[in-house]
């Protein structure tokens, strides 16, 4: 009883984390550019098949039977490639709907993810079929007495330490700094010598990799990947950070740890839970927006006319 | 040179109304005609670039725009005869081709979805991602009264439009409170939620969806009969056309109707400035609502014309991808723009039909197509025009 307790514990952490470091990219890039970018799911779906690509071309390794070294440096690979691919999106789509209405880069955003996902679908190797995935670690870890599988561990570890240097990058380094100096004011922000075009760069860069992270940390716990996997992440994880409240940080872990919540009492509870775990998670997405409409963390917006 | 534009201008300014509404039509016609029929890869391109031409040329020489919707205007009673009247015997030149019929309703039904959607999309800026899952609770509704009560399709009719009206109206109470990316994830969230329903209730049918949905019937012929007229003989699929398009006359004439009235000014008023618009006394939450409830009401009708006619339903008609490509034929035709958004309907169901030499990329090439579009003329094929006051 109390393993099975400690079971669902594990995978509410596990989801929650992975929920995070996608949430978080949502968050970062509206906080800067106040736009979604609708295909950030997409986007960091892409570092699970550069990761499988790299270990079979450059280890000649195919799924499980890779050891540590080149699942390190093909997750590496996977994370810079992805943080370029995020670059590649805003330069070629997203930077031209910076002065249009947020709708259009909505809906841009939206045909841009179908775009990736098609690219994968058709042009990567048996594209459309699901392909396993390997564990980044694998084995048990003792802690205090308690054995705990060493994946689920791992992912929430270094999340917290993902989520700790992001905030320390955030509010402590020169680039966080003129990041949010030219998310509040990107005209002055210029006049003190910032070129917003290389803060959007480097956020869009961030915000990708962190997301890659994200989709290798699910592609591993789940075991398996699919080309149309980054919808559905990209969904929940633009969920997260709406109902934490768009643009904060705190809020995107807050939103992730609830809706991941959500999903692992429904799945526990519930006989086929399995399949109304969205319908549960996206009417709580709902109820919260109705009662907060700017989310748990949102500052209440003041208009003016 | 400036004298013979104005000659030029003059001798086109004379160019009886008439004449022009009548060309426009017929050759709007034919080209759509001659898209439809068309098989062969290069005959499809060469169709498209043609159009590409006299896009080009509109947007070259907006004078030409000006011309025609002038020469609409003056000549309004012979357009409105002539449109009807194109439309009754369009499938006659389409012969046998039941293929280019079904696209032709598929268009029609996508039609009245993004002239619906765009009430509130275009006249009101409110973005609403739920359009297949209300587009889809009419199909539900109807199919199911038809299956289990053994209801007729024109009775189903309004029960389903009155079926997703409520749930119209209950996707509407949050937009109360939640604007723009935030009432955009609502939306999604519900039509995540509807279809993900549809999929796992058991008296839904589950992913297997709803098969045998009766065909309707009226004065005693079925819509299964082929249509025998004058010695002439449509195919079985003409019966649904003319169904789909008297819906699309009704949502036209509704949408012009609301345009011109209070509620279509104070939709605009919203979408101009919200606060601006609460301020002058309009009363923002039930127009808001209201806008939820009239997309809801003939996004049902299209929902359940479909239903009966392809007789076979599933969750997978009304996935979230669909709202999207609803959403998309607004923005690409242009917001507010009643023939925009038709002409971007048409385009979007029939383009990624009649690419079938790209097959396995059909998919991609038209969401670079969508994204191109929203670069390169970001107010839609057919920009919103200007009001025109006073009554004419």
């Amino acid at each position: 009883m109390e393993s099975l307790i400690l079971q669902h514990l594990l995978n509410w952490l596990v989801l929650g984390s992975i929920y995070t470091l996608v949430a978080i990219g949502f968050s970062l890039l509206f906080g800067l550019l106040n736009v979604i970018h609708f295909s950030h799911g997409d986007v960091s779906m892409i570092a699970p098949f550069v990761a499988l690509g790299s270990l079979q071309v450059l280890f000649g390794l195919a799924g499980s039977s890779a050891g540590i070294l080149p699942i390190l440096a093909a997750l590496v690979i996977a994370v810079l490639v992805t943080g370029l691919v995020g670059i590649g999106a805003d330069r070629l789509v997203i930077s031209r709907f910076r002065h249009s209405p947020a709708m259009m880069a909505l809906v841009a955003t939206v045909a841009l993810g179908t775009v990736v996902r098609e690219l994968i679908r058709g042009f990567y190797p048996q594209g459309s079929n699901p392909k396993s995935f390997p564990a980044i670690v694998q084995g048990f870890v003792e802690f205090g007495g308690l054995r705990l599988p060493a994946l689920p561990v791992l992912i929430v570890v270094s999340t917290v330490a993902i989520v700790v240097l992001m905030y320390l990058l955030m509010q402590n380094s020169p680039i966080g700094m003129r990041i949010r100096a030219v998310a509040e004011d990107g005209a002055t922000a210029r006049l003190m010598g910032i070129t917003p075009a290389r803060i959007f760069a480097f956020t869009f860069f961030l915000a990708s990799a962190v997301g890659a992270l994200g989709a290798l940390f699910f592609a591993s716990y789940a075991g398996v990947v699919r080309f149309d996997f980054g919808v559905q992440l990209g969904l929940i994880g633009f969920s997260a950070a709406v109902i934490g409240g768009l643009g904060s940080m705190g809020g995107a872990i807050l939103g992730a740890l609830a809706i991941a919540g959500i999903e692992t009492i429904v799945q526990a509870n519930m006989a086929d839970g399995a399949s109304y775990r969205l319908v549960f998670a996206f009417a709580l997405v709902i109820l919260m927006l109705c009662i907060r409409p700017s989310g748990l963390l949102g500052k209440p917006v003041f208009e003016k006319v | 040179m400036s004298t013979t534009t104005l000659t030029h201008v003059q001798s086109r300014a004379a160019l009886p109304a008439g004449l022009t509404v009548v060309a426009t039509e017929i050759g709007g016609a034919a080209l759509l005609g001659a898209f439809l029929l068309a098989e062969a890869t290069p005959m499809v391109l060469a169709l498209l670039a043609l159009m590409g031409g006299l896009f080009a040329a509109l947007q070259l020489r907006p004078r030409i725009e000006e011309e025609i919707v002038r020469a609409f205007h003056e000549a309004r009673g012979l357009a409105t005869v002539l449109a009807v009247a194109i439309v009754l015997v369009y499938p006659f030149f389409l012969g046998g081709n039941t293929y280019a019929l079904h696209l032709l309703i598929v268009s029609l039904l996508y039609s009245v979805l993004a002239l619906a959607l765009n009430f509130q999309l275009g006249s009101a800026n409110i973005p609403n991602f739920a359009t297949g899952a209300t587009y889809g609770i009419g199909a539900y509704t109807s199919a199911l009264l038809a299956i289990h009560l053994g209801w007729s399709f024109w009775a189903t009719l309004p029960a389903a439009a009155i079926v997703a009206t409520l749930f119209g109206f209950l996707l509407g109470i949050p937009s109360m409170r939640t604007r723009d990316s935030y009432l955009a994830l609502v939306t999604i969230a519900f039509g995540i939620v509807i279809h993900q329903m549809l999929n796992n209730l058991s008296w839904t049918g589950g992913p297997n969806g709803l098969v045998g949905i009766p065909a309707p019937s009226l004065l005693g012929h079925s819509f299964m009969q082929p249509i025998e007229l004058f010695g002439f003989r449509l195919p079985s699929q003409a019966n649904f056309y003319y169904l789909s398009a008297a819906l699309l006359g009704l949502a036209i004439l509704s949408a012009k109707r609301l345009h011109e009235s209070r509620v279509g000014l104070a939709w605009n008023a919203i979408r101009a400035d919200e606060l601006a618009a609460k301020c002058q006394g309009i009363n923002v939450v039930w127009y808001k609502i209201l806008a939820f409830g009239v997309d809801a009401f003939l996004a049902a009708f299209a929902g359940t014309i479909y239903a009966f006619y392809i007789s076979y339903i599933s969750p997978d008609n009304f996935t979230f991808l669909v709202s999207v490509t609803i959403m998309t034929m607004v923005i690409v035709g242009g917001m507010d723009n009643t023939l925009g958004v038709i002409l971007g309907a048409f385009l979007l169901t029939m383009l990624p039909e009649k690419l079938r030499i790209f097959s396995d990329y059909r998919l991609l090439f038209v969401s670079v197509v969508v994204i191109l579009f929203l670069i390169l003329r970001p107010k839609g094929l057919f920009p919103q025009r200007q009001r025109h006051y006073g009554g004419q």
